[in-house]
């Protein structure tokens, strides 16, 4: 029902904008061969691959186990499913036929070489604002650092007449402003650099942004926070739910780290932005993303709120002899607690859960998700895992854990349908 | 076979490589692992003998030419250190040098005598041979040095490995380095003084104990650690029911695909011990574990594929009801028709308790294959290898001495490993498989289903008082599934008045040391509860539930009668008659009895109304185990009951036990801190139920025994005592349940009749 | 291939990278001290730690471990001394003994995050690792001495 009131709306849309067509068309650009490349400065190439990083390509444009950049990544969107593609510079499969201006052109406007419209999913939305410069050095380093792979990727799966790549040129019109980032005069060269980042080659608002009916951020809700892959990216601003409010400090340890005292660790679809991305750029540019952010989110709490706040966290953590009258409080204090139990303060490594987002979001899937699925060495904190219990516990006991905490840990009102919600993460990522 | 998969490709070590790396870094195995299992630990590094003279005085222990005693050890370790008290009562008599002293857990050989470890029997039956035959070694050395010497054997005595006398000494290591043979009789032996209670020099001190060290650092083998070369893995598939069960069909085309998989068998045991069991066999555990996932079978299911623990309780109430089930036992005055008939009044209650599962830490599991001598040799934890070994001949269908068991340390016992299914299982599968290597590991879930749980039973108890309110008459019925069903049949079970078998291990504890009269005990056996999921001997077997009756009924009376319940126990506690006790092992009788009674009403302050609100002391009293050997216990519990949730919050426990002479004190605290909390994890916390044929909790999700938070305060006072020990690992539990019920009942004035008493029941109740 | 590295020595094991730590390190590895109890991660039998931090080796796959640090009860100290495990040997902890790996895995690992434990603190910790026999008193008297030992070193 929802998807046929989207495809009216969408067609609609497009419709209405006369001389589309004309607008829609886009040339394509000559091929180019291996001779053709210019010699990289190998000071562009190292920058390329920083961009590439804190872009964290390799995440959507790669399938664990295959080689790397040689696309074929399943995104499910909410009109069908759309892969990724290879940007290996193989000529055939790959982009090793584009050249720069090409390059730039997707980039920047949404376009591939042959003049074809590009879904959304590839976040052209953000790195239009990117410096030429930053993009070239992303095409230096992918045509001489990654190497090519001959690897064809599946045909995208949008139902008719969604599959006309036509329609892209329209939504771009409704809601794209092409572009490159334009500095705040009045705000500082950190703050700056933390903006261009953030809204350019980190694309954060592409998780962290709810969307419109027609898949499009919604910019009046910039950073407000949004489901996606079953999981939910957190609000960026104020309404961020922690109990400690996010600082400047905190995102860039974060970043860096993976994880932060108050806050818990970078897992799901988050781990891999950090761990195989962001944590990779210059000190610098993580402190400018965080300068930045810690103005998106907003004023600190004073030292007092923050004292109160975890002392009230670990109030709530207390061990109490009634465990065993609720289900969910029995089965935390044997299978939980000894991991996230706080004495006198929050050790690094042991999450508190009466200060960390996942009890405190209106949804609960992040919850749901890391107690199914755990938390590898390749997220959250480095060295340490936790071990998910998918074939250790029920929908039930997991949905028994999940608002024992939510009821214990918050003031916020029970998660409704809790054990329907497990059941529904449970399955969509089974392995 | 093909070799197990995974093998280590460390890029600088082959596997033996390391396994001497991790030896020489101290953290791997004292020994190699096939001729590894009977344990030996030794005071100092390495266990075995460097010296070629040894001197035997008894089959018990040999002694080296180095001075090292080394004690052979029949009994099984399962946490209770047996073999630390049986070598230091020994070592004792000996006057040997704890340091050099060293323990050899021995195999199932006859010659060892091939009793059980159960039923807190070991120290109890062994304290004398133990101590003779350290006396008759004492006796030779003495000898030899007199004689070395020209004095008189009398004038020589030995202490801390030296004999001494007529201002000589010397060591024993140099009168057995020098040559020393002598044998003793067994009339010999029996002749041989013993020293008096004030010569013990360690019995009643603590030393330390000689298996604890290799369990703090991972290097205690258990049954589940047993490995041998090529060995594959299995993992049993459970029948619907325990017993009757056919396999129908098998169908593993899906589990062909697993990685691993190598073959699904239909066990096919002939002598019924595992009927129905399939088991499926990989190149790991996890192979075989995730194909067993994959395998489909279709079983026909036995009788009991219905049952419900109301349908056996439903039974166990018939069968109380008609007087003509069950069999009495010989309490010297049984007739209480006379004493009912003429009664002023008749006071009747019914207690019943659920199915509790074991739960050894360890799951079951067994490793077994065929020997290059051609033997069935059987690797596992075992409370009973002699009896095993002979269910595994007919299993197999071989003739005696084609089986040997090695026995490992038991990650929990608890009586659950006297039934060796999960042994018969491990060989027949071998024998499938043409006597390849094979570990055969119940996971928990499968653990749980084939336990042998305690049963569920129901009894029924009446008073009857004459005009003045005295006792003159007690009934008590109970009925329960017999847990000697699994090991032996009624032939060989003791016989009641009426001559009909009856199982102790389904009475003890009815028959208990008050004075009431003329009293009769029926003990009844509930044949659904055994054959649907063979009801087993669970730690402090019957008197773990009888005794809740008990002590639950005594207090009732005494409170229906207006009297404190401590003064209506003592005045009933009458050292007269058959309750006057009798040598050697229950010498005071009632009188021992009331002494930790009286002794844990005083340490409690029991009766003191300072408490708080719906906050009480109760008390209980028993005998442990059985008449033979009762162990005497006072318990006290300090509760407070959450009238809103129904929750019980144990505050303090405090226990006073007359268990004789001490052997170890601090590892006898220990048998009774472990004891007590197994009361009261199954007095609030245990209990399952059977659904389907099937015991419904089968892991700890559901299942949820004591934990490290649910641990009240302790306090375990043992009584000093120069009379014959009696056991210790069991009688713990037996008066916790009680004592709790009572406690409930002083501070919130309801009686629970029920294990466990859960919140639900506390407040319905209330 | 899945590296491991465990008690600071790198091993490959060509093992379904789903296979619990637990059977790797106990079938393969031959480091039997480490337990199976439950196999749901509710007992502690199993408990090691990974990166320092007491981890279920029952519930946890070998591929989420690939790249960080294991220890187990055979690698807590070269010489079996670690101040918890003499804090057991003092006080006779261990009956069976079968739980008793994981029990000192995880006080270890509680004394690092928790070096002055209350009763509080030692329940709440603790109260996962489920001994059968009973031992907890003493296994509360033990860690309370290895705090003190090791707040002396
Ligand atoms: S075996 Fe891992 S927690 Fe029980
Ligand atoms: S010592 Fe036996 S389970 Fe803990």
């Amino acid at each position: 029902m929802v998807k046929n009131v989207l495809l009216t709306l969408f067609c609609l849309a497009v419709l209405g904008s006369g001389g589309f067509a004309v607008i829609a068309y886009r040339s394509e650009i000559s091929p180019i061969s291996a001779s053709d490349l210019r010699v990289f400065d190998p000071e562009v190439v190292e920058q390329g691959r920083l961009m590439a990083a804190a872009g964290f390509c390799a995440e959507c444009h790669s399938v664990p186990g295959n080689a790397p950049y040689a696309g074929g990544y399943a995104m499910e969107t909410g009109f069908g499913t759309l892969y990724s593609t290879n940007i290996t510079p193989d000529p055939e499969t790959g982009i090793g036929a584009w050249s720069e201006e090409a390059f730039l052109r997707a980039m920047h406007e949404g376009v591939d070489r042959e003049g074809r419209h590009l879904f959304p999913a590839f976040p052209y939305d953000h790195f239009t604002l990117m410096t030429k410069a930053d993009v070239r050095a992303i095409y230096a380093y992918l045509m001489t650092e990654v190497e090519p792979v001959a690897a064809s990727v599946p045909e995208n799966g949008l139902p008719f007449p969604m599959n006309f790549r036509i329609w892209q040129a329209g939504w771009k019109l409704l809601f794209v402003d092409l572009g490159r980032f334009e500095p705040e005069p009045d705000k500082s060269a950190d703050w700056n650099r933390g903006a261009y980042l953030v809204e350019g080659a980190t694309h954060c608002g592409a998780c962290h942004t709810p969307r419109n009916l027609l898949g499009a951020e919604i910019r009046s809700k910039d950073f407000g926070g949004a489901a996606i892959d079953r999981w939910i990216a957190p609000a960026l601003t104020a309404d961020n739910p922690a109990a400690i409010r996010w600082t400047a400090e905190d995102f860039t340890e974060y970043l860096k780290t993976g994880v932060t005292r108050a806050h818990g660790v970078a897992a799901g679809p988050m781990a891999p932005v950090v761990h195989a991305g962001l944590q990779k750029l210059p000190d610098n540019d993580l402190k400018a993303i965080g300068t930045y952010l810690g103005d998106v989110v907003g004023e600190p709490q004073s030292e007092a709120e923050i004292e109160a706040a975890i002392e009230t966290s670990l109030r709530a953590g207390r061990p109490s002899t009634g465990y065993r009258l609720d289900l969910g409080e029995r089965l935390y204090a044997s299978a939980c607690a000894a991991c996230h139990y706080n004495a006198t303060q929050i050790v690094p490594g042991r999450p508190d859960l009466g200060i960390n987002s996942v009890t405190r979001l209106d949804a609960p899937d992040n919850l749901v998700q890391v107690i199914l699925n755990g938390v590898g060495n390749e997220e959250g904190m480095a060295g340490v895992v936790m071990p998910g219990f998918r074939a250790a516990l029920s929908d039930d006991e997991v949905a028994a854990i999940s608002a024992y905490l939510r009821a214990s840990r918050t003031e916020f009102t029970p998660w409704p349908d809790l054990a329907a919600t497990v059941s529904r993460i449970r399955n969509s990522n089974a392995h | 076979m093909p070799k197990t998969q995974g093998a280590i490709l460390a890029p600088d070590l082959t596997r033996r490589g390391f396994l001497v790396a991790m030896s020489a870094a101290g953290a791997a195995f004292g020994f190699p692992r096939v001729s590894g299992a009977a344990q030996i630990f030794a005071t100092s590094e390495g266990g075995s003998s460097s010296s070629d003279q040894l001197f035997e005085p008894s089959l018990w222990y040999t002694i080296d030419g180095e001075g090292r005693v080394n004690v052979n050890i029949t009994r099984a370790e399962m946490g209770q250190h047996i073999g630390t008290a049986l070598a230091r009562i020994l070592a004792d008599e000996l006057g040997a040098d704890w340091e050099d002293v060293q323990i050899t857990y021995v195999d199932h050989e006859k010659k060892w005598g091939g009793a059980p470890t159960a039923g807190s029997r070991s120290v109890w039956s062994l304290w004398s041979v133990y101590r003779q035959a350290g006396a008759a070694g004492r006796m030779a050395l003495t000898q030899a040095a007199a004689q070395k010497w020209g004095i008189a054997p009398e004038a020589c005595t030995t202490e801390a490995g030296m004999v001494t006398g007529g201002g000589n000494s010397i060591a024993f290591a140099v009168l057995v380095a020098e040559g020393l043979s002598r044998s003793f009789t067994q009339d010999e032996v029996k002749a041989v003084p013993l020293k008096p209670h004030s010569d013990f020099r360690l019995i009643g001190r603590d030393v330390a104990a000689l298996d604890i060290n290799d369990k703090t650092t991972g290097r205690a083998l258990y049954g589940l650690d047993a490995k041998v070369d090529d060995m594959v893995y299995a993992v049993p598939l459970i029948p619907p029911t325990r017993q009757g069960s056919k396999v129908i069909s098998i169908d593993d085309s899906e589990a062909k695909g697993q990685r691993g998989y190598l073959r699904t068998i239909d066990l096919q045991d002939p002598s019924g011990i595992v009927p129905g069991i399939v088991v499926v066999v990989g190149e790991t555990l996890m192979a075989a574990k995730w194909a067993s996932e994959l395998v489909t079978v279709e079983w026909e299911a036995g009788e009991t594929g219905t049952v419900s623990e109301d349908d056996i309780q439903g039974l166990s109430r018939e069968l109380i009801a008609d007087e003509s089930k069950g069999t009495l036992l010989d309490t010297g005055n049984f007739d209480t028709k006379p004493a009912f008939d003429a009664a002023a009044e008749v006071v009747e209650a019914e207690y019943t308790t659920s199915t509790v599962l074991h739960f050894a830490l360890e799951p079951m599991n067994a490793t077994a294959f065929v020997n290059d001598a051609g033997q069935y040799e059987i690797h596992a934890g075992s409370q009973w290898p002699a009896l095993m070994t002979g269910w595994v001949e007919r299993a197999l269908g071989v003739g005696p001495g084609t089986v040997t068991m090695r026995t490992y340390m038991l990650g929990g016992g608890f009586g659950r490993r006297v039934f060796g299914d999960y042994v018969v299982a491990a060989a027949l599968t071998t024998k499938s498989l043409g006597g390849t290597p094979v570990k055969l590991v119940f996971f928990r879930e499968d653990d749980s289903l084939i336990d042998c749980p305690r049963s569920p039973s129901v009894q029924k108890l009446r008073l009857a008082l004459d005009a003045e309110r005295k006792i003159t008459a007690m009934d008590h019925n109970a009925a329960a599934g017999w847990p000697s069903y699994t090991v032996r049949t009624e032939a060989d079970m003791a016989k009641g008045i009426d001559d009909k078998p009856y199982d102790t291990a389904g009475i003890s504890g009815a028959d208990h040391w008050y004075d009431v009269g003329a009293h009769r005990i029926r003990a009844i056996a509930n044949h659904l509860a055994s054959q649907t999921v063979r009801a087993g001997f669970l730690r402090s077997i019957a008197p773990g539930w009888i005794n809740f009756a008990v002590e639950s009924f005594m207090d009732e009376v005494a409170h229906k009668l207006g009297v404190d319940p401590v003064d209506f126990r003592l005045a009933h506690l009458r050292p007269e008659g058959r309750n006057a006790g009798e040598a050697p092992h229950s010498v005071g009788g009632a009188d021992r009895q009331a002494a930790v009674l009286r002794r844990v009403a005083e340490l409690s302050g029991y009766g003191r109304s300072d408490l708080g609100p719906d906050t009480a002391i109760g008390i209980a009293s028993t005998y442990g185990q059985e008449r033979e050997m009762p162990t005497w216990n006072g318990t006290a519990v300090q509760l407070r009951v959450d009238r809103e949730s129904g929750q019980v919050e144990v505050q303090k426990l405090w226990m006073v036990i007359d268990c004789g002479t001490v052997i170890d004190p601090d590892g006898a605290r220990a048998q009774c801190e472990g004891a007590v909390l197994w009361g009261l994890s199954m007095a609030l916390y245990e209990g399952t139920s059977i659904e389907s044929g099937q015991v419904y909790d089968r892991n700890l999700d559901t299942y949820t025994p004591l934990r490290m938070i649910d641990t009240p305060e302790l306090q375990i006072e043992l009584v000093e005592s120069t009379e014959a020990p009696v056991g210790l690992g069991e009688p713990g539990v037996t008066g916790v349940a009680p004592a709790v019920a009572n406690a409930i009942y002083n501070a919130v004035g309801i009686r629970m009749r029920h294990l466990p008493m859960t919140p639900e029941m506390i407040t319905e109740a209330l | 291939m899945i590296s491991l590295k465990v008690n600071g020595r790198n091993f490959s094991l060509d093992m379904d990278p789903d296979t619990p730590l637990l059977w790797a390190l106990r079938d393969e590895l031959d480091m039997t001290g480490t337990k199976f109890g439950c196999g749901i991660g509710m007992c502690g039998a199993c408990t090691v730690h990974v990166g320092g931090r007491a981890t279920r080796a029952c519930i946890t796959f070998i591929r989420d471990v690939e790249g960080a640090e294991v220890t187990t009860i055979e690698g807590l100290d070269p010489q079996g001394n670690h101040p918890v495990q003499e804090a057991w040997r003092n006080l006779r902890v261990p009956q069976c003994g079968y739980c008793q790996s994981g029990q000192i895995m995880q006080a270890a690992a509680l004394l690092r995050d928790i070096p002055d434990p209350g009763d509080d603190d030692i329940d709440a910790v603790m109260t996962g690792n489920l001994c059968r026999c009973m031992t907890y008193p003493r296994i509360r008297n033990a860690v309370r001495e290895a705090a003190t030992v090791m707040k002396g070193n």
